[in-house]
């Protein structure tokens, strides 16, 4: 039997576990999370580990870049990321702070590559979020990122907006953070009842006027246009929803 | 005249300024509204593909000047609009809050005189930062000809002060801009370079020129860029393709803007701020002009075929750095691992080279990966001119009429 061992979808226990299965040498065919269906020739193994926070501590102090590669990797949505993880800290071990130098090594390049696109996507994010405010001077915005980036897009809003109330709402993941101009809160969709009414929408129309005119005409390019702002973003982007409706 | 008439007006006028850029400044969030990012951020690309981080406007379209090349010259009829500083900050903050921009562009036509225009600029922007405790990012541009005690003040809140050279000579400077001149413009760099701190224009200064309305060459303007980024520490020279938008006889009849021109420029510039190039490798009075159909380090590469191939496992970094597609993040990884393994042409891919363009140029321990008798010039420069996809879309039909 193949053996599928699974985690809490938490950094933590994953971190845990992995530490735990180097330890005892135990070669995994693969980690997943508790809903993990396994095939006929697969059986889910939990081992009810008591979560670790000491791993994360001896890390950021030895190993602070490698952690943070890890961290973003697991917010991927890379269907191969705790295995990816695993030979990654299997490897720390053995080349320490060489390891992200050896390239050659598959878990290195893929790790390097995935918590790039991450943070690649958190980075675009960071400019294409749209808040808009709600009758109750909260501001409120939904984004579909394709990998979990909303805790990193939650911190980068709080230093930015710290006098703010502001809800960003990860459709794709079922995730809101909430903040309170103070402290952010992690939430899933299914505990908040919301009231989206919002106020007026004076600023948004002056924006959509600004954007319009901004463009050269003379100096089109809608294929670079969609290669920095894919399409899968438009929903969300006011100035973009309305291109939408007025290209229909 | 209603806001969003204001604004569209304003936002038309100060389009043609290519900065956008919101980077290099570290300024914190004191208990007010935002912060700036060093690396910039994009909130949005208009249409024609130029990203959009700041609000870009003029204060006022107003000018007494008549520069020929400018669409608010004193001499054109068009609607007229000035901004009050409460409607500016108004809608800086307002798109902020709901993060449409990283803060704001502020540049003016100049009304009554340069010191008067300035003045009111920093009104504005004096209120944004302490009425409305505002962090976000700022770009003003300087006005040529206020006072140094303006340039002081303005300098100490904003990130970036800067003003643009127009023209790569004086002479088209003259031509073209009657009332500017350059000594206007260099004081302001020299003064914003002498007093550079944390404290005074963070995030450095830039300045734009415009290609293709006068008669220089490209080795005139990467030379004026060059000696600009030499005396005066700019961060970034913007080229901006000529877009006509007045009919003068002093003005060339373009049917488009030399965007491909544009594109070159700004390749070469990033060889010379990036790459260890200097104009001399790149142009000379022979070659006074880029290839059109190649980017100029394949261009130099070609014209300095014995140079090459390069062995990625011992060539030094600046050597690393002048092969076709290997750039700056991608030798740096060369450097770093090779100390650990021989690299092969596999792992390559994996550093970010990108092998179609460079595979010419290089060999993998002592390893040539085509057939040695295909290093040859003619060779190489029709693979690497079809590699480019832009050339498959658009210039195809154009290049096939020279081939025939
Ligand atoms: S000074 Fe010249 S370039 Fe500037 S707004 Fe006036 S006319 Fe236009």
């Amino acid at each position: 039997m193949n053996k599928i061992y699974i985690y809490e979808d938490t950094f933590l226990n994953l971190l845990t576990l992995i530490a735990y299965l180097t330890q005892y040498h135990v070669t995994p065919t693969n980690i997943k999370t508790s809903n993990y269906s396994p095939n006929l020739f697969e059986e889910n193994i939990t081992l009810n580990l008591k979560n670790n926070p000491k791993i994360i501590a001896y890390l950021k102090e030895n190993y602070s870049y490698p952690l943070k590669i890890m961290y973003y990797v697991y917010l991927s949505s890379d269907t191969n990321k705790e295995l990816i993880i695993y030979y990654f800290y299997l490897n720390l071990q053995k080349y320490r702070h060489q390891l992200l130098n050896m390239r050659n090594l598959k878990c290195v390049s893929a790790s390097l590559k995935i918590s790039h696109y991450v943070q690649n996507e958190a980075h675009k994010l960071k400019g294409f979020i749209r808040f808009t405010e709600l009758t109750n001077k909260v501001l409120y915005a939904k984004v579909n990122p394709t990998n979990n980036v909303l805790i990193i897009l939650a911190n980068h809003f709080k230093k930015r907006l710290p006098n703010e109330y502001w809800i960003i709402h990860d459709e794709n993941h079922h995730l809101l953070s909430i903040y309170d101009k103070k402290n952010i809160y992690l939430i899933n969709e299914k505990n908040l009842q919301l009231n989206l009414q919002s106020t007026s929408t004076t600023y948004e129309d002056l924006w959509c006027a600004f954007y319009d005119t901004i463009g050269i005409k003379e100096r089109k390019n809608i294929r670079c246009q969609m290669n920095f702002m894919p399409k899968k973003y438009w929903s969300n982007i006011i100035e973009m929803r309305n291109q939408n409706e007025k290209s229909n | 005249m209603t806001l969003k008439e204001k604004l569209t007006i304003l936002a038309d006028s100060a389009k043609y300024d290519a900065s956008c850029s919101s980077s290099g400044s570290t300024r914190k969030n004191t208990g007010g509204l935002g912060n700036a990012s060093y690396s910039g951020i994009c909130h949005s690309f208009a249409s024609d593909g130029r990203c959009i981080s700041l609000l870009k406007i003029l204060m006022t379209n107003c000018c007494i000047y008549d520069c020929k090349y400018c669409l608010n010259r004193k001499s054109n009829n068009i609607k007229r609009a000035i901004f009050t500083p409460e409607e500016i900050c108004a809608i800086t903050i307002n798109f902020y809050r709901r993060n449409y921009i990283e803060g704001l562009f502020l540049s003016s036509g100049i009304i009554k005189s340069p010191d008067y225009t300035m003045e009111l600029m920093i009104k504005t922007i004096t209120l944004l930062r302490t009425k409305y405790h505002f962090n976000g990012y700022i770009h003003a541009k300087a006005i040529p000809g206020a006072s140094e005690p303006l340039l002081k003040k303005l300098g100490k809140l904003v990130d970036r002060l800067s003003a643009n050279i127009e023209l790569p000579t004086s002479a088209s400077l003259k031509l073209l801009a009657p009332n500017k001149n350059d000594n206007a413009v260099t004081k302001i760099m020299a003064y914003v370079k002498n007093n550079h701190s944390k404290y005074y224009v963070p995030a450095g200064q830039s300045t734009q020129m415009i290609i293709g309305a006068t008669k220089e060459t490209d080795l005139d303007i990467m030379a004026k860029s060059e000696s600009l980024y030499k005396s005066y520490n700019l961060k970034r020279v913007f080229y901006s393709a000529y877009i006509p938008v007045n009919h003068d006889k002093l003005l060339p009849t373009l049917q488009t803007p030399p965007l491909k021109r544009e594109n070159r420029l700004y390749q070469a510039d990033w060889l010379l701020r990036y790459y260890g190039f200097t104009v001399n490798d790149i142009l000379s009075p022979d070659n006074p002009n880029f290839n059109l159909l190649l980017d100029p380090k394949a261009d130099y590469a070609l014209r300095h075929l014995a140079e090459f191939p390069k062995e990625i496992n011992t060539a030094n970094y600046y050597e690393l750095l002048k092969v076709p597609g290997i750039g700056v993040t991608s030798a740096k990884r060369i450097i770093k691992s090779r100390a650990y393994f021989k690299i092969t042409f596999n792992d390559l891919k994996k550093m970010g080279v990108v092998l179609k363009r460079a595979k010419y140029f290089i060999t993998c321990n002592n390893r040539y990966c085509l057939d040695k008798s295909l290093f040859k010039k003619d060779f190489i420069e029709s693979n690497l001119i079809l590699e480019n996809p832009q050339i498959h879309n658009s210039n195809l039909t154009q290049l096939s009429l020279f081939h025939e």
